[in-house]
């Protein structure tokens, strides 16, 4: 078995019993999720509590859905013409596939930063103010204060403070993703989605951006996908390992690592495929 | 030599000598219309030959070198020539002679064997005029007021008198010319009122009144204009031609008098450019064939931006639905090869369409919508400048749809993803992020449009474009921009001026030189869409991922 050391964990000592979430815990509610891509079945029967204020990994081999799922929580697989969704994402007890659901209104709830780094071509200050440009907020005042807040959360605002309105594109790997997810940090979202965000970057930038996670958890639920079996050790309190679109197993990180029950889980973690 | 091929040089060397190839036909094509079209310009020497014609008649030739060429002495055995008829050719001169009130040709070919003696006399002067063409001899005396003057006064009199004209010009391009158009107009409303029947005898008076006013006006202005032209029209030059004979010229005929064999290198580079500048500044005078061009280059600027701001937003719009709003099927990938394949469709049959749609159809119907009262004379219901900037627009659609369309796939979908992830909709994408990305695409296409549109002649000459527009379809009066009115364009300029010309020779240097100024006009039009292009495309430099 791999070592991991799942420090954040000594960090949280109320453990949280996943199966037994009381509303109030619960950030987002996964029942009954399939998922097809045309005639193939991609996500199968997916039901799932994502606690708030906490951290939960979706790990597994490459091609098991778990970015797919991701996708599921902000409805960016709507833009895929062949995906077909049943089931229900609740958040707020209401079901984000309903047919009233206003999905830029979502996604302005449910923030979500990509694997690669995507910085709009404009300057450091205009990709930050994007959302808020789009809900119509043109006040500098209110612009200039979200940039700030929204770059030190970020672990940004010292780097680029001088340099604001210089074009995104000349930052480094590691802080345009930085920038990506203060960007997505400043229309203040309920969730954060972070889709393999490290994947493209050196391992300064990653351990970087691993720090930031522990810290945007505060604020933020945060969900993220990644490949990286000690990634997800490190930086989350919950994992869950789906395999072939189906989810396999989902516990506190420690468990899922330590004592995992079902023998895929433990094949995988041990680095017998994936 | 196996091993040659197999290195790839022979292919090395036949794509250099394909770009070798290229250069040298756009340099060849470049140089011959500079060097034939700016020597138009350049102050000639005139020459002075004396001859025996073949009769034994002495005579005096006085003329600028036009061309010379060799021909076959067999074709003029039959003139019965004291020449050496061993030889197998000679050689002939072709003169530009000037003076048409005396010889109906200004033109005449000269044998060379026949030339007595050449010279160069200085007091030769070239009279450039606004009627009759060029006037080659010496100076008589000048008449100022009926009194002989001495000669030395010339020049401060051509200055007086080419002030005068210019106040003249002035005095009936627009003061007059915005009376009469003000007349007209008010015709124009009386009439309205008419077919209205809201014509009440108050109003009639009103207009009456107002016409009286404006004829006052204009007698008072027509008043001044006899008084400059009777000014102009008193000083006279009296000049021997080349036959001894003694013609009189009035100043107010005169553009220029220059002793051509006088001037310096410096003052002939001074005057080379000065015919230049009047060449691009000048309208054209003698059906075309002298003077300059300037309402044609006006005419096809105009009618290009206008194009251009037909056509960029409707290329953008309709490659916007076809790439990211119409489904991708079966439809989409027909309306796309069609709109392809309107490049292809030949020039003439958009001037077609353009007269039978735009200019009848369309421009009738406005006609008898919003022009009733000019009827039966047409608006809108004939070929104007709109007409031709909408059908060069619908011309040039395809290149502007085909290269938005690339710009709008090339753009990684993670910028799409990140605007959507934001909470923005896909219209506000598109506005906020695509668009802007897009923009060096776009102006691409339009940088081909433009090209595309600036060279085009053959549907123009269907919808819009005339040998001689009296009026720019930009002045003082209101509404200031004409789009109804017909223009004069380079591209058919130098059709009109080299093959339906009265005068083929003098009008040859012309073709060439309008060609270089219609390549210049597109060449700066495009640089100016690729500096734009640039700047758009360091703004929005993609990082390589």
């Amino acid at each position: 078995m791999i070592s991991v050391t799942p420090k954040n964990l000594s960090e949280h000592n109320v453990k949280l019993d996943l199966n037994n979430l009381t509303p109030e815990q619960v950030a987002l509610e996964i029942k009954n999720l399939d998922l097809y891509y045309g005639d193939k079945q991609a996500l199968q029967d997916i039901s799932m509590s994502i606690p708030k204020g906490q951290v939960t990994a979706f790990i597994g081999p490459s091609g098991c859905g778990k970015s797919t799922l991701l996708r599921c929580i902000n409805r960016m697989n709507d833009l895929v013409d062949i995906c077909k969704i049943t089931g229900q994402i609740n958040l707020h007890g209401e079901n984000i596939y309903d047919r009233h659901t206003d999905v830029a209104a979502l996604r302005r709830k449910v923030g979500m930063v990509f694997q690669r780094p995507n910085p709009f071509p404009k300057s450091i200050y205009e990709n930050v103010v994007y959302g808020l440009r789009i809900t119509g907020e043109n006040n500098r005042r209110v612009l200039d204060e979200a940039v700030e807040t929204s770059l030190r959360s970020a672990a940004l605002w010292n780097e680029v403070k001088d340099r604001l309105h210089e074009s995104a594109l000349g930052l480094s790997g590691g802080q345009q993703q930085r920038l990506v997810i203060a960007r997505a940090i400043a229309i203040q979202p309920e969730v954060l989605l972070l889709d393999e965000p490290t994947s493209a970057l050196d391992p300064i930038s990653t351990l970087t951006i691993e720090e930031l996670i522990n810290d945007l958890k505060k604020q933020f639920t945060v969900v993220i996908v990644t490949h990286n079996m000690q990634q997800a050790a490190r930086v989350s309190d919950q994992t869950a390992f789906m395999y072939m679109g189906d989810l396999i197993e989902y516990s506190d990180t420690n468990t899922l690592f330590t004592t995992p029950t079902k023998k895929k889980t433990e094949d995988y973690i041990t680095g017998r495929y994936g | 030599m196996n091993n040659w091929f197999k290195s790839g040089s022979p292919w090395v060397w036949l794509s250099a000598g394909g770009v070798s190839i290229s250069l040298i036909s756009v340099i060849g094509l470049l140089w011959l219309i500079a060097s034939r079209g700016l020597s138009y310009f350049w102050p000639a020497d005139i020459y002075q030959f004396e001859m025996t014609d073949e009769k034994g008649k002495n005579l005096t030739v006085i003329g600028e070198i036009y061309d010379r060429e060799s021909i076959p002495v067999s074709q003029l055995v039959h003139l019965d020539l004291d020449i050496d008829k061993s030889a197998e050719t000679l050689e002939r001169l072709l003169i530009k002679t000037g003076n048409r009130e005396l010889v109906s040709l200004d033109f005449r070919w000269i044998l060379v064997p026949q030339i007595n003696k050449t010279s160069l006399p200085e007091e030769l002067v070239v009279i450039e005029r606004r009627t009759n063409g060029n006037f080659y001899g010496y100076i008589e005396e000048i008449i100022l007021d009926g009194q002989v003057v001495e000669q030395s006064q010339m020049a401060e009199l051509v200055a007086r008198v080419s002030d005068f004209q210019v106040e003249i010009e002035a005095l009936q391009t627009s003061d007059i010319g915005a009376i009469n158009y003000q007349i007209e107009r008010t015709r124009l409303k009386e009439r309205k009122h008419k077919l209205d029947n809201t014509l009440t005898p108050e109003l009639a008076g009103q207009f009456k009144d107002k016409v009286a006013g404006l004829r006052a006006e204009y007698e008072v202005l027509e008043q001044k204009l006899m008084g400059l032209r009777e000014k102009v029209s008193r000083d006279q030059i009296v000049m021997r031609a080349m036959d001894g004979q003694k013609v009189t010229i009035n100043f107010e005929d005169i553009l220029h008098v220059t002793f051509n064999n006088k001037l310096s290198f410096f003052a002939k580079l001074k005057l080379f450019f000065s015919q230049i500048a009047a060449f691009v500044t000048d309208d054209p005078r003698e059906a075309n064939t002298e003077g300059g061009v300037f309402p044609a280059i006006f005419g096809t600027v105009l009618m290009v931006l206008l194009m251009t701001v037909i056509v960029s937003p409707l290329g953008v719009v309709a490659a916007i639905y076809l790439h990211e709003y119409a489904g991708n099927n079966a439809l989409t990938k027909l309306l796309r090869i069609a709109v392809i394949n309107l490049a292809g469709v030949p020039s003439i049959v958009y001037g077609v369409f353009g007269l039978g749609f735009f200019v009848y159809m369309v421009g009738g119907s406005l006609d008898q919508l919003f022009y009733a009262e000019t009827l039966p004379s047409p608006t809108f219901g004939t070929p104007g400048v709109m007409w031709s900037a909408i059908t060069l627009a619908i011309l040039t659609l395809p290149v502007v749809i085909v290269s938005t369309e690339e710009g709008l796939s090339r753009i990684p979908s993670a910028m799409r993803h990140g605007s959507l992830a934001l909470g923005a909709t896909k219209a506000e994408t598109l506005w906020r992020i695509i668009l802007p990305i897009a923009s060096p695409a776009i102006m691409t296409g339009i940088i081909l449009a433009i090209a595309r549109a600036a060279g085009e002649v053959a549907p123009l000459m269907l919808v819009g474009v005339v040998k001689m527009a009296p009026n720019l379809p930009l002045d003082g009066n209101f509404p200031f921009l004409h789009l109804d009115r017909k223009f004069m364009h380079l591209g058919f300029h130098i059709y009109d001026v080299g093959f339906q010309s009265p005068n083929v020779e003098a009008a040859r240097p012309l073709v060439y030189a309008t060609a270089l100024l219609l390549v210049t006009i597109i060449v700066a039009l495009n640089m100016t869409a690729v500096s734009i292009r640039n700047r758009l495309r360091e703004k929005y430099r993609m990082l390589e991922h």
